[in-house]
């Protein structure tokens, strides 16, 4: 279901564009977007994602097909986010990519690349006094450079991405993400989404905080191998399941009214 | 208080709905169930519609009046702090039970039509009146079972409990449809039993009919059916309110509006 | 807030009526007299089915980790445990989170390791 291409230079749908732009969080983002912008998803004050109830669901992706399942009940902004980006579909919207060229397998920098880069230099200060260590600098150079990874664009998908504007509000999330601005504008303001629900998002300066279980990589779960050589891996622990409804101690519980228990099934 | 002037027509504000609530066109009243809130932090979109004007009356869902035991006078405290948080001329729960035995049955339970349920009904009820700042309003339930031994009618039950304790009465007739469909109760039978002069408001929701049961599920649309009970209502008094509950599978605003918009004119057809 | 002797009786009385009710539409307790069964039965199903709800509700990362196997584990679960009177369904639902990894159904560490490649 992924949204086809004519030709080789046809538009990009938003969520490929935020693929290819940020990794599979940004196209969750533009998935999101669109959802939001057809009138397929509603987004509450405090955050809360519910699909809207219709006989016609009008996905046009499985991206989007497995948000609008997901949000059945209403589940956090940040957290379908998150659990779109790490989903199967989105892992095969990356193999499409990939299928495209658009995308390359990565090469995941090292975690001791800065060591070859240490050695490089020390055997620089060596050659000074004895020439022959020269000799192992371009090895050494080398090495650096192919532990430093490769990136996971394509020269072909850099090149279908540099057209690609944000001609409208979803592509302006698949570019620049709700928490970005785009034109002075914050980009959450165009789908009226407060910045308290927007910063739900974890945000890449996070990434400063380096946990533990980041490892060198950044991988996440599922597509994130795509993270190559930049990535910026917000280690932020996700909020678990908790949506801020309801629940309550209440008897009658979770959605909070007092209707049935439903199909009896 | 002398009933409740005229709320007009109203939605149960929930939070995934908020924005949807706060732009619908006709929203006279809103109800919050009691439970959600907190006192001290109401949700931004609740604060707003009382800015505007809008009534925002509690509906509890957890006082278990109709249980064997004394009624928990920490809930009754919770909904008397809400309605006094949101400045409501009344609040509600149900005529039913949540807890027994240890166990919570997590839904508003039917409670036998015996003098026992009625004492001890009674009893709660006054007990939660006593420490409520505004009058209380008690809602009939849907059934999918029916208690052996009934000495009453549903109709019968609520007279009596309206009798004994003062209260208003909130009429779901929606469960009253449910039951009819369920267990063969006759709804025009129960608005002759009921003292309607405390009609407080009435609940419309929908449902779905799964195999020989009818689920008032509010997550489904509101069926003709249950509009032709509020109908049949409307022909005998002019309710002060009516409110639409939509709990799950909420649709598109242009939806929820023209249901909104479907119960205003079934209330205009005998107020002309 | 002392009642009469007549009333603590009435109350009594309701509450074995009641207990008996609920113990057998929530915990395989036997059909109370004079009820119907397939009442019940359908009385049961719909509980069952709100309490699945919410619990999907509040743990939707938990239901997708299980995908189909939510259903099928979550009723059996419920039966198992019964939803004590006074506790929250935030608690229920952890509680089955928990019942899930204990019996080997879900991964011991849901903690998600959520690596954004980059988002801003």
């Amino acid at each position: 279901m992924v949204t086809p291409m004519t030709s080789q230079t046809t538009q990009l749908s938003a969520e490929q564009v935020g693929y290819l732009t940020a990794g599979p969080g940004r196209a969750a983002e533009a998935a999101l977007a669109r959802l939001i912008d057809a009138g397929l998803v509603r987004v509450s004050r405090d955050g809360l994602v519910t699909a809207v109830h219709s006989n016609n669901h009008g996905a046009t992706t499985s991206v989007e097909a497995r948000i609008l399942s997901y949000s059945r009940t209403a589940v956090r902004f940040d957290t379908i986010v998150q659990s779109t980006a790490n989903s199967t579909e989105m892992a095969q919207l990356h193999r499409h990519l990939l299928d495209r060229r658009l995308m390359q397998r990565p090469r995941r920098r090292h975690e001791a690349w800065w060591f070859s880069l240490a050695i490089a230099g020390g055997l620089v200060v060596l050659g000074f006094s004895t020439p022959a260590f020269f000799v192992g600098v371009p090895i050494a150079l080398l090495f650096f450079a192919w532990q430093r990874g490769r990136g996971p664009v394509t020269k072909a998908g850099k090149e279908v991405l540099r057209p690609v504007s944000a001609s409208d509000r979803v592509y302006a999330v698949a570019l620049y993400g709700f928490c970005g601005k785009v034109g002075g504008h914050r980009v959450g303001d165009l789908f009226e989404l407060s910045q308290s629900v927007v910063k739900m998002i974890p945000l890449k300066r996070q990434r400063a905080r380096k946990s533990s279980s980041d490892g060198g990589g950044c991988g996440s779960a599922s597509s994130c191998s795509s993270c190559g050589s930049g990535c910026g891996s917000s280690s932020s622990s996700c909020s678990s399941s908790s949506s801020s409804c309801s629940s309550s101690g209440s008897s009658c519980g979770g959605g909070g009214g007092c209707g049935g228990g439903g199909g009896g099934d | 208080m002398a009933g409740i002037t005229d709320l007009g027509v109203g939605i149960g504000w929930r939070s995934e709905i908020d924005l949807t609530v706060e732009r619908l066109p006709g929203v006279d009243f809103v109800e919050v169930v009691a439970e959600n809130l907190h006192i001290g932090h109401l949700p931004e979109s609740v604060t707003l519609l009382l800015e505007r004007g809008i009534p925002v009356l509690p509906h509890a869902v957890s006082l278990s009046l109709g249980g064997a035991d004394e009624v928990d006078l920490k809930r009754v405290q919770h909904l008397g702090e809400i309605a006094e948080a949101v400045g409501a001329p009344m609040v509600s729960d149900h005529v039913c039970f949540v807890r027994a035995g240890g166990l919570d049955s997590g839904h508003l339970m039917p409670v036998p039509r015996t003098k026992d349920a009625l004492d001890v009904l009674v009893a709660n009820v006054r007990l939660a009146q006593r420490n409520l700042p505004v009058p209380l309003a008690l809602e009939n339930v849907a059934a999918l079972l029916e208690w052996p031994d009934g000495e009453l009618s549903e109709g019968q039950f609520l007279a009596e409990l309206v009798e004994r304790t003062d209260c208003w009465l909130l009429v779901d007739v929606a469960n009253l449809y449910a039951n009819a469909r369920n267990i063969g109760t006759d709804p025009e039978r129960f608005l002759d039993e009921i003292p309607l002069e405390r009609l407080a408001y009435v609940h419309v929701a929908g449902g779905e009919q799964h195999g020989d049961v009818y689920h008032d599920t509010h997550a489904h649309a509101v069926l003709p059916e249950v509009l032709g009970v509020l109908d049949e209502l409307c022909s005998r008094v002019r309710p002060p309110g009516v409110l639409l509950e939509r709990d799950d599978n909420y649709p598109s605003d242009t939806e929820i509006a023209s249901e909104l918009a479907a119960i205003r004119a079934v209330v205009d057809k005998h107020r002309g | 807030m002392i009642e009469g002797n007549d009333l603590s009786a009435a109350r009594k009385r309701l509450a074995a009526q009641q207990a008996e009710l609920l113990n057998a539409l929530l915990a395989k307790g036997p059909v109370p007299t004079g009820f119907d069964e397939q009442r019940i039965a359908v009385e049961r199903r719909a509980l069952l089915s709100k309490r699945r709800g919410i619990a999907r509700m509040l743990g939707p990362a938990v239901a997708d980790e299980l995908g189909d196997r939510f259903r099928p584990l979550f009723d059996a679960y419920a039966v198992e445990n019964p939803r004590r009177a006074g506790s929250r369904a935030r608690e229920d639902a952890a509680a089955f989170a928990e019942w899930c990894r204990a019996s080997g159904e879900l991964s011991v560490n849901r903690k998600a390791r959520w690596k954004f490649w980059q988002s801003n």
